[in-house]
């Protein structure tokens, strides 16, 4: 019962792809959900008030997608709060590298409504 | 709009964000700056916009997107330098991305040569094979590149993570401060189902401060005086606790603080950041504690014990409260901007009227009425300048168009060119910066196409094969000044007097000036270009660019040197709408002269004026002679020369920077006026710029200095066997 009230943090530095992933959580039932530009407001909005889901974006301005992972890994309030990275299919490097600091998945972009929430529910379980 | 209409929209105008970031990233990293963060920045251009694309399906832009960003990603990580040769190709790249982002929002197409040139020139610097791969074989490529790819997703369960800790809202406490005024008991709300509905969120300690009660005799039953002072502590977030007053937000006096939540506010976020990017690179080779591949049982080592019966907090709806961005701008309708500085301009017309009434009803200079008024006028003034500072936007809007159009325009001319921008942040009124596109755009085209000689005529000169344009804004005396210089072969003087005397524009054996010769080109008619060639050739001439920078109240000017090069000056008024003018006297009219063209006021002396035959008079100021010029006569109002010893000369100073002296009959005063077009409203009438409403409610018309002096000028280049003979 709890997944829909999860409060969902976005990080991308596209405004584009923050209304559609928020779209696309709305559709999926999610009613609770913030933005963040980038890396560093993400974190700032993290230890103000911490959400239950990141979904970022990897490649941002100030602080990027793997080292707002890292931060976010290192403050003890926040060291388990899922993590979700939205990538490109050619980014193997970089999963790899953010499967080391503890990411729990990966969505490729362009991502579909299906694969959102798959993605989300290898996370946090069957939406409900 | 349906919400994928809605983002559609978004995404095009951020693209338009992203492609200007991406340009002046690049001609960055061409002027000398390729560290990272540019290059970066430049990376992240072309991959949001090949992000969006492939959510919209816009397959021929990310095809195109993802083989330049391939090339960017060489350059990133250092494979490939950032050479001349490459930002060109690159640059010429990012027009194809405009080109096809536009083509996909207006549903236009791109020509599929140019496309496939730059995709195939890109695919070379990166190494690829030199066909430029499909969408579809973009998108099979990257899927192989996560094929093999060992990654578990780490599944967490209620009992694994520390909600509690996910949710410090539980336990907020704020302190609210409540005090409702009449209005909110008249419009029959009650305080304490406020004050009910507040406890609801969760625990309240409810004050209530009597302070302000006045006595019982002086008490006024309607009147409200209670404040309470609330302790709240809440799982809920502010903005939940200020719903609670939604409804009675302006009948109130509120305040919700936010009382520091233990630990939260001591975290030093800068040191999370330096140490989380400082590890950035030995991370891959440190072994970790979550091992490669990490195991859902990683992930759920011993949780925080206080996670203990918490349930996630369920906050209000919608955002979680979090503040993002702090709001420093505002977005507003450019109407209602529009309708604020046709008041202003109402105003300073008023103002005037009021100042007239006081002069007429003979007020002393320190009566208290002149005193109130001088206050006015400043005030008037400091409003104007600050309504015309909302509408003033960097002259950047228009420059950042011009580099593409150099680009083009050196391919089409075969010409290498190298366009330097000046002062792009130089701020001017957003009327004035519309319509300054055009003239513009043509005068850089001139520039390339005409000022600037083949890369064999160059070299054969001894200068560099590249030639230089540079393109500059500033402000200067209450005016901007935007000029462009190339430092092409200059003006042929020889053969631009000869076409004009070819087209009937002046007599064969006219006599001219330097200056003069080069000032012709701006006749209607004029076409220097021997062949009409398919860029400056398109029916539009000098004459047009002049004709649209007068027509804005600005003056166009032309230095040049020969085997050097040209300039050319665009002076611009700051906005369209107010101007300071000299009212002066002529045939009984009352007309207004802009006192930006006025250099001195003099009485003419006897001695000093000396007739050149028939009505041409010249006068002599400080050893030279200028042009004397009865502004009565140019305009009809008489048609005999008036006497000048009688009246004013006023020392103007023209476009080209020649001096002439205006003769009016007497000077009024120094007044600022607001600009109304007599164009929209009557019709054009040559030597008249605009009109204006005086302080008396009459209207005067605007003198178009110019245009006079042009007008008186003109005589002669038309008929000179008359102005001169007799």
């Amino acid at each position: 019962m709890f997944q829909k009230n999860m409060r969902v943090l976005i990080v991308d530095d596209t405004s584009t792809s923050r209304m559609l992933i928020r779209d696309a959580l709305e559709q999926l039932g999610m009613t609770q959900i913030a933005s963040a530009n980038d890396g560093e407001e993400a974190l700032k909005a993290m230890v103000a008030s911490p959400s239950h889901l990141v979904i970022s974006d990897l490649n941002m301005p100030k602080l990027d997608g793997l080292g707002l992972l890292k931060a976010i890994r290192a403050h003890p309030p926040t060291k388990k709060t899922p993590f979700i990275i939205l990538t490109g299919k050619s980014d193997r490097a970089v999963i790899e590298q953010a499967a080391k600091l503890g990411v729990n998945n990966y969505i490729t972009k362009p991502f579909t409504l299906a694969s959102l929430k798959t993605g989300i529910e290898a996370v946090v379980g069957k939406l409900q | 709009m349906d919400a994928m209409a809605a983002i559609k929209q978004t995404f095009f105008q951020e693209c338009e964000e992203q492609l200007a970031e991406l340009e002046s990233g690049l001609l960055a990293i061409e002027g000398g700056q390729s560290d990272l963060e540019t290059i970066n920045a430049v990376f992240r251009a072309v991959h949001s916009v090949k992000g969006g694309a492939g959510a919209f399906h816009l397959d021929d832009l990310v095809g195109f997107a993802h083989i330049f960003e391939t090339t960017l990603d060489h350059v990133r990580g250092g494979k490939l330098a950032p050479t001349p040769e490459l930002l060109k190709t690159m640059l010429r790249s990012a027009d194809v991305l405009a080109d096809l982002v536009r083509a996909a929002r207006d549903g236009g197409t791109v020509e599929e040569g140019r496309k496939k040139a730059l995709a195939d020139e890109l695919a070379r610097w990166s190494g690829g094979s030199g066909g430029a791969p499909a969408a579809e074989e973009a998108a099979a490529e990257e899927e192989d590149s996560l094929a093999g790819l060992n990654f578990v997703p780490i599944q967490i369960t209620e009992d694994d993570v520390d909600f509690s800790g996910a949710a410090p809202d539980a336990g907020n406490t704020f302190k609210v401060s409540f005090k409702p005024h009449r209005a909110l008991y008249a419009k029959a709300n009650d305080a304490t189902l406020i004050l009910r509905e507040l406890s609801s969120l969760g625990t309240a300690e409810i004050v209530c401060d009597e302070s302000q009660l006045p006595k019982l005799g002086e008490l006024d039953p309607e009147e409200a005086y209670l404040i309470w002072n609330i302790t709240l502590n809440t799982e809920k977030d502010e903005q939940a606790v200020r719903e609670v007053f939604e409804f009675v937000d302006t009948d109130c006096d509120l305040t919700v603080e936010k009382a520091d939540p233990p630990g939260a506010a001591d975290v030093d976020i800068a040191a999370l950041i330096r140490q989380a990017t400082e590890a950035a690179a030995p991370a891959e080779a440190e072994p970790a504690a979550a091992a490669p591949a990490p195991t859902p049982a990683a992930a759920s080592a011993p949780a925080n014990a206080a996670a203990s019966g918490d349930h996630p907090a369920a906050g209000g709806k919608g955002d979680a409260g979090i503040a993002v961005t702090a709001q420093t701008t505002i977005r507003v309708d450019l109407d209602r901007v529009d309708r604020l500085a046709d008041l202003v301009g109402e105003l300073v017309i008023n103002q005037a009227m009021l100042a007239q009434r006081i002069t007429e009803g003979n007020h002393g200079k320190a009566s208290s009425a002149s005193v109130a008024l001088d206050e006015l006028e400043q005030l008037t003034r400091e409003i104007q300048e600050s309504v015309m500072a909302i509408r003033a936007q960097p002259v950047k809007s228009v420059f950042q168009r011009m580099p593409r159009l150099a680009r083009e325009v050196a391919t089409l001319t075969g010409k290498s060119v190298r366009l330097i921008m000046d002062g792009e942040g130089t701020e001017v009124d957003k009327t004035v910066i519309e319509r300054l596109a055009d003239p513009l755009t043509h005068m850089i085209r001139n520039a390339i196409d005409h000022g600037l000689e083949s890369p064999e005529k160059r070299r054969a000169a001894g200068k560099s094969e590249e030639g230089t344009v540079r393109l500059s804004a500033m402000h200067r005396s209450g005016r901007i000044v935007i000029e462009v210089a190339d430092d092409g072969a200059g003006i042929n003087r020889a053969r631009v007097k000869q076409i004009a005397i070819d087209k009937g524009l002046i007599p064969a054996d006219a006599q001219l000036t330097d200056d003069e010769v080069d000032n012709l080109i701006f006749l209607p008619g004029f076409s220097t270009a021997s062949t009409v060639s398919n860029i400056s050739g398109r029916g539009v001439g000098m004459d047009v660019v002049k004709r649209s920078v007068q027509a804005l109240g600005g003056r166009i000017s032309i230095t040049s040197v020969p085997g050097k090069g040209s300039t050319f000056a665009m002076s611009l008024p700051l906005t369209l709408a107010v101007l300071d003018g000299m009212v002066v006297t002529v045939a009984d009219q009352t007309l207004v002269v802009p006192l930006t063209a006025i250099v001195e006021t003099l009485q003419p002396k006897q001695a000093d004026v000396h007739g050149m035959g028939g009505d041409s008079r010249v006068i002599a100021i400080r050893d030279r002679f200028v042009p004397l010029v009865d502004v009565g006569q140019v305009l009809s109002y008489r048609y005999e020369a008036a006497d000048p010893m009688t009246r004013v000369a006023l020392l103007v100073e023209t476009e080209g920077g020649a001096r002439n002296a205006l003769l009016v009959d007497a000077i009024q005063g120094q007044r600022q006026v607001v600009i109304k077009s007599l164009e929209a409203n009557y019709g054009r009438v040559p030597g008249i710029a605009g009109a204006t409403i005086l302080g008396d409610g009459r209207v005067a018309l605007i003198v178009d200095v110019d245009a006079v002096v042009a007008d008186a000028r003109g005589d002669v280049y038309r008929d000179p066997g008359l102005a001169m003979a007799s």
